[in-house]
């Protein structure tokens, strides 16, 4: 009868770890994925376009590939059931803050302010997850799967993936530079994902303007090969004109708001369930 | 009753561990999947025909991915062609689809809003013709008042006269884009999303979970927010204020009871998943993973060249030998893809799980797949051939009406056969999708 | 079968061992009670067994765990899924799929169990629980009997040879968690299973167990039930009878303690024993006249007039769902009331006149320290500051003010929440299911409390189906049924005509009118 065996366990911690490898895969799909976003921008010429006017729908059948395979190298090695318990659970209440016809291009509400504070508390690999899934769960809830998807799941991604990469130190009570530079970061990524989303909607709701059709020469019609100032310029009034003051604002107000109000609370409840070590 | 039981299950042996008596076996192939009796089949071809053509329609799910392959056939079609007269075969198509075999789950129900979705963009569409200038072309309908704006918008109309041509360019383009939405709402009421979670790939298996103990925990997330809710109006301030900071404090008591509650039973949920072997399944050796990886690692530089090079177009091809030219695009796009492939399968590699009543692939799930690519097979004949110019019927210069090239019209009725074909969904218990 | 040797186990957020060198051996098949205070270290125990602690909840484990000759102390709890099955406290919060079937199947499929084998264990235990009509149902749509026995089943269909159930009846009402007892009961006969499990209502479970195993203060012993009974520090009220009663063997089940008492019985039948008198009512108190609430087409309470009097202690009993809770918030005013008018001493009731403890009472609490919770509760009624914290300290003692109101006890819980709502000073004080995961001691404590809000004037009513509980601390009863008021009166009156009701010692002593042990000394040394 020996001591027998000593288990010394540290205590839980929720995390998605971002490895070299996977970090390399993450860096590279991210730069691949704003290339499939931004592509509009890049096109040097109109010829070299008159023959891939497929590009569009090409893309919206690439994207879910990177996705998927950033997501599958971000959860190889096996995920801890405490982290995907939450995830879970987290993705269903984002699913659950995002408004019913959320479809499409529209507005997020609150859904940023969840996804900011957790990517804040569990790190840059949960919070990407956590923007891919939220954004897959609330479409499963609003009809809201679509080419569309895979975009937005990548974009929201991103929300989270850069809340886990803001300085200081993510353990403790949050103090009030902590939470400004939250709201700092909220408000910017409102603003950015929107326009990023309406980058990625803006030549297949305006349609694009050709050679068949000629258009009206200045409208806000993407304008293949055209320099990409004067797109850029295109489509920076489009965005003003359709989102901006809408649904853009309105959620860069409700996150800010969320933030301030619940930044903190929120913040101590899942720092709290993320080390509760005993069973109930 | 229970004595029937107690019998039962001491002849099952449960708890003798893991070791499996030839009992159990022999009870398996009692209940294996029923086949036409064997007398019938000899006796005669008619009845056996009969009998599997029964059992083919016995009522069941389609495998999900069948009906997203037959979609993402359609959704092809619609994307090759702006004939409107297509476009709105493939819509009726895939409507009737929908309307004869959905089942009665919630998803099912969603169609609808991919119905509105869809009528939304082909009504946005052809409003932005209006509004930023729909001018062009000779049949100028009716002219609305142009609306002057300050130099930094030079070049672009507000308003101001509205043809038919540009119109008819808006609808073209929005019924192709409402086709396409509507048919992804077909795929998504046919296919259950919970059923088709059950089929990703191994590699996949954790974000599957996660998404599964989403759709779980969702309608406990709205049972708990009613009771915190109610549970709220117990403590509530005397002083009724609607100061800002009342309603931040009456925010909060929603929220943090809701998440506290929500986080603590997603700990349990841990806890019992662990204890039921979640992840026992081994990950993988390293030198898997590092295949795995280093795979993803080209698929996406492979496709990231590929789409670049799409849009500007400055690889050149290659001639291997004299007869064969390979354009290195179309090699990245292939080498991308096959490499995706390769990664999602090493990442799975080694995973002993196992599923439990899994959809079956069996003849309508590929008669299905085949129905919904005819409408492809279909463009790209009619693409190659003397009709090419139905495809996308001119509005400009000359206003073209369109026509409908006869293998389109078969391809469309093809396209809607597995309302026929395939077997009819299964009545689910009201309590099961309640 | 399992076998414990010196295992202490810390968690990583305090220095105290929580285990202290336990040691214990649990024979195959079978059925083991651990039993033990709130704290004392139950759960840990259980974990430790399933090498949930300190696999999965992190801290420090020495010692070492052998199952069947195995020495599994460094398995991870996955490797262990079909060996040890595990139920926790909350069955649905352990689900992780929507159905039963596609539940039952989960841990098989984790295992890699073939799909035609699975396929035919799935059915073998849909029959084998006697659950096979509701193969199909969602699990958030069962009732808590159901929930649990699908929560059995799902970990049974991978085949373990233990099973660890924490608390699998706290949450049932009596019916339910008398069919989950013999359920467990049945698996060990039949099977050969072992089962260990931890519960408090020890009442249902002590007939069936062939050990308990007692926790205190992390040390550990375990034994016969009547031997380990005899020393406990938490006994149901019939082992507690036997104990002051000086009765050997200790009877563990009714028929054994109404064949010791049966001397006794005939006595007091010819001579009845002098019982206290009713407490009487002090006011008329509340009056719920003709209560109306549904949910859509759903009837939950059909024009119940409940009537509590001041100064007294009312219980409102009825199976699960009959619409206690339903029939208390819309007496309280925050739940629908579709009709009903409520008065309390004849003048209609004003938001602040009722307080209620609901059945999670966390669902108040929302701030991260006892204090500020405390604090709101003072300015929010207007109290100059400590007042809330004056009442608390009445009810419970050693409350720390700094700490997480989640952390704290479940007698605890109660009273913070008790203590936020009566510095309000309100009239009438319920309470929906407040014994729930209380133990011995903690009802002892609840029942002071209550009874002393009682005696303070105020109305008091407690939705519950703790016989024990209702006996020890309420003077009327109201009985509830699909929405109905069915019987209403003096508790003696109604749970000695009870049989579902009706506390051990009722049961023992029967036709005699005795409730609880007390009033069995009582009786005694009047006579």
């Amino acid at each position: 009868m020996t001591a027998g065996a000593e288990l010394d366990v540290s205590p839980p911690e929720v995390s998605v770890r971002i490895g070299a490898r996977s970090g390399a895969i993450l860096a590279l799909a991210s730069l691949a994925g704003l290339l499939l976003f931004a592509w509009p921008l890049l096109v040097p010429s109109p010829t070299g376009w008159a023959e891939t006017q497929g590009a569009p729908v090409v893309f919206a059948a690439l994207v879910p590939v990177i996705v998927v395979i950033v997501l599958s190298q971000l959860s190889d090695g096996g995920m801890d059931t405490r982290t995907l318990a939450l995830l879970g659970v987290l993705t269903a209440i984002n699913a659950a803050l995002r408004p019913a016809l959320g479809a499409g291009t529209a507005g997020i509400e609150f859904m940023f302010v969840l996804l900011i504070l957790a990517g804040r508390a569990f790190g840059p690999g949960f919070g990407f997850v956590l923007g891919a899934t939220s954004m897959a769960t609330s479409a499963l809830f609003t009809a809201g799967v679509g080419p569309w998807l895979p975009f937005q799941m990548l974009a929201a991604g991103w929300v989270g993936l850069g809340a886990g990469l803001l300085p200081g130190k993510a353990r403790g009570r949050a103090t009030v530079g902590h939470l400004a530079m939250l709201v700092g970061y909220g408000i910017a990524a409102a603003y950015l994902y929107g326009a990023i989303m309406n980058l990625w909607s803006w030549p297949t709701l305006t349609g694009i303007a050709t050679a068949d059709y000629g258009g009206p020469a200045g409208g806000l019609d993407y304008v293949p090969g055209a320099p990409w100032l004067d797109n850029l310029r295109r489509f920076g009034l489009y965005t003003l004109l359709t989102s901006t003051a809408g649904w853009d604002t309105g959620r860069a107000v409700s996150t800010s708001i969320g933030l301030v109000v619940l930044g903190r609370p929120i913040l101590d409840v899942l720092h709290r369930a993320a080390r509760r070590a005993r069973l109930s | 009753m229970v004595h029937r039981t107690v019998d039962r299950a001491s002849t099952i042996g449960l708890g003798e561990g893991s070791d499996e008596g030839s009992a159990p076996r022999r009870r398996e192939n009692l209940l294996a999947r029923p086949r036409p009796p064997k007398v019938a089949a000899v006796s005669s071809a008619v009845a056996s025909v009969r009998s599997g053509w029964a059992v083919y329609r016995l009522p069941r799910s389609l495998h999900p991915v069948a009906w997203w392959l037959w979609a993402l056939g359609i959704m092809t079609a619609a994307s090759l062609t702006t004939n409107p007269l297509v476009e709105g075969l493939l819509l009726a198509a895939a409507t009737f689809v929908v309307v004869s075999r959905r089942d009665d789950g919630p998803w099912a129900r969603s169609f609808r809003l991919y119905a509105i979705l869809g009528a939304a963009v082909f009504v946005v569409r052809i409003l932005y013709r209006i509004v930023f200038g729909g001018g062009d072309g000779d049949h100028v309908l009716f002219t609305l008042p142009r609306i002057p704006l300050p130099s930094v918008v030079a070049g672009v109309r507000l308003l101001g006269p509205v043809s038919l041509e540009s119109i008819l360019y808006g609808a073209y383009d929005g019924l192709q884009l409402g086709t396409i939405i509507v048919v992804v709402g077909a795929a998504n009421s046919l296919a259950s999303p919970r059923r088709l979670l059950r089929s990703l790939p191994a590699a996949l298996y954790e974000i599957g979970t996660v998404l599964v103990v989403a759709v779980t925990v969702f309608p406990q997330l709205a049972e708990s927010a009613a009771r915190v809710a109610r549970a709220r109006r117990l403590r509530q301030s005397s002083a009724q204020a609607r100061s800002w900071r009342e309603r931040s404090r009456l925010v909060r008591g929603l929220v943090v009871p809701v998440l506290a509650d929500a986080l603590d039973s997603a700990i349990s949920l841990a806890a019992s998943m662990d204890a039921r072997g979640f992840g026992r399944a081994p990950a993988g050796s390293r030198r898997h993973r590092v295949m795995a990886a280093l795979t993803a690692f080209a698929s996406v530089g492979c496709l990231m060249v590929f789409a670049y090079d799409l849009v500007s177009g400055t690889l050149p091809s290659v001639a291997l030998g004299s007869v064969v030219t390979v354009h290195l695009r179309d090699a990245l796009l292939v080498a991308g893809v096959l490499a995706a492939l390769l990664s999602i399968r090493l990442s799975g590699h080694g995973v002993r799980r196992s599923r439990y009543r899994p959809d079956r692939w069996l003849l309508p799930e590929l008669l299905t797949v085949a129905c919904g690519f005819a409408p492809v097979a279909a463009v790209a004949a009619v693409g190659a051939g003397p009709d090419a110019a139905a495809l996308s019927p001119a509005i400009l210069p000359t206003l073209d009406i369109p026509t409908l090239p006869l293998p389109l019209l078969v391809a469309a009725v093809v396209a809607l056969l597995p309302s026929a074909i395939t077997p009819p969904a299964p009545v689910a218990t009201s309590e099961a999708t309640a | 079968m399992i076998t414990l040797d010196g295992v202490t186990v810390r968690y990583a957020d305090s220095p105290v061992a929580v285990l202290d060198d336990v040691t214990l051996h649990i024979p195959e098949g079978d059925l083991a009670l651990v039993a033990g205070q709130t704290g004392s270290g139950k759960s840990t125990l259980l974990g430790c067994l399933t090498n949930l602690v300190p696999r999965f909840t992190g801290g420090h484990r020495t010692g070492r765990v052998v199952l069947d000759g195995t020495d599994i102390t460094s398995a991870a709890p996955r490797e262990l899924a079909d060996l040890i099955g595990y139920v926790g406290q909350n069955p649905l919060a352990g689900f992780v799929t929507d159905t039963v079937e596609s539940e039952l199947a989960f841990g098989m499929e984790q295992l890699g169990v073939d799909p035609s084998r699975m396929r035919v264990r799935v059915e073998e235990v849909l029959d084998l629980l006697g659950i096979t009509d509701l193969r199909r149902r969602a699990l958030r749509t069962l009732s808590g009997g159901q929930q649990q026995r699908v929560a059995i089943a799902s970990v049974l269909t991978a085949r373990p040879r233990v099973l660890v159930l924490d608390e699998p009846t706290s949450a049932l009402d009596p019916v339910a968690a008398e069919d989950v007892v013999s359920l467990l009961s049945r698996l060990v006969h039949d099977l050969g299973l072992t089962v260990v499990m931890a519960e408090h209502r020890m009442e249902r479970v002590v007939e069936f167990c062939d050990r308990v195993i007692l926790v205190s203060r992390g040390s550990v012993r375990s034994g016969e039930p009547r031997e380990m009974l005899s020393v406990s520090p938490v006994a149901p009220p019939l082992v507690e009878l036997g104990r002051r009663s000086g009765w050997s063997p200790l009877p563990l089940t009714i028929r054994d303690g109404r064949r010791t008492a049966r001397a006794e019985r005939t006595a007091w039948r010819e001579h009845p024993p002098v019982l206290g008198t009713l407490a009487a009512a002090t006011g008329e108190g509340l009056v719920a006249d003709g209560v109306v609430v549904s949910y859509g087409s759903l009837v939950a309470v059909r024009g119940a007039t409940l009537t509590a009097g001041a100064g007294l202690v009312t219980a409102l009993v009825g199976r699960n769902g009959c619409g206690k809770s339903s029939l208390l918030w819309a007496v309280q005013g925050s739940g629908s009331r579709k009709a009903g008018r409520i008065t309390i001493d004849g003048m209609p009731a004003v938001p602040g006149d009722v307080a209620l403890v609901p059945q999670t009472a966390s669902d108040v609490l929302y701030l991260p320290t006892v204090a500020e919770e405390l604090a709101l509760a003072d300015a929010d009624a207007d109290r100059s500051a400590g007042s809330a914290g004056r009442i608390l300290d009445e009810l419970v003692d050693g409350v720390e003010r700094d700490q997480h109101p989640r952390d704290l006890s479940e007698g605890q819980k109660l009273a913070l929440v008790l203590a936020v709502q009566l510095v309000r000073e309100p009239r009438v004080v319920l309470l929906d299911e407040p014994t729930r995961g209380l133990d011995y001691a903690g009802k002892a404590a609840l029942t002071r409390i209550l009874r002393g809000q009682a005696d303070a004037g105020r109305t008091v009513v407690i939705a519950t189906h703790d016989a024990e509980f209702v006996a020890a601390t309420c003077d009327r009863v109201v009985v509830m049924a699909e929405g109905e008021i069915v019987d209403d009166g003096p508790a003696r009156d109604i749970i000695t005509s009870s049989a579902m009701l009706a506390t051990q010692c009722a049961r023992v002593y029967a036709p005699v009118e005795l409730l609880t042990v007390a009033e069995v000394l009582t009786a005694r040394a009047a006579s």
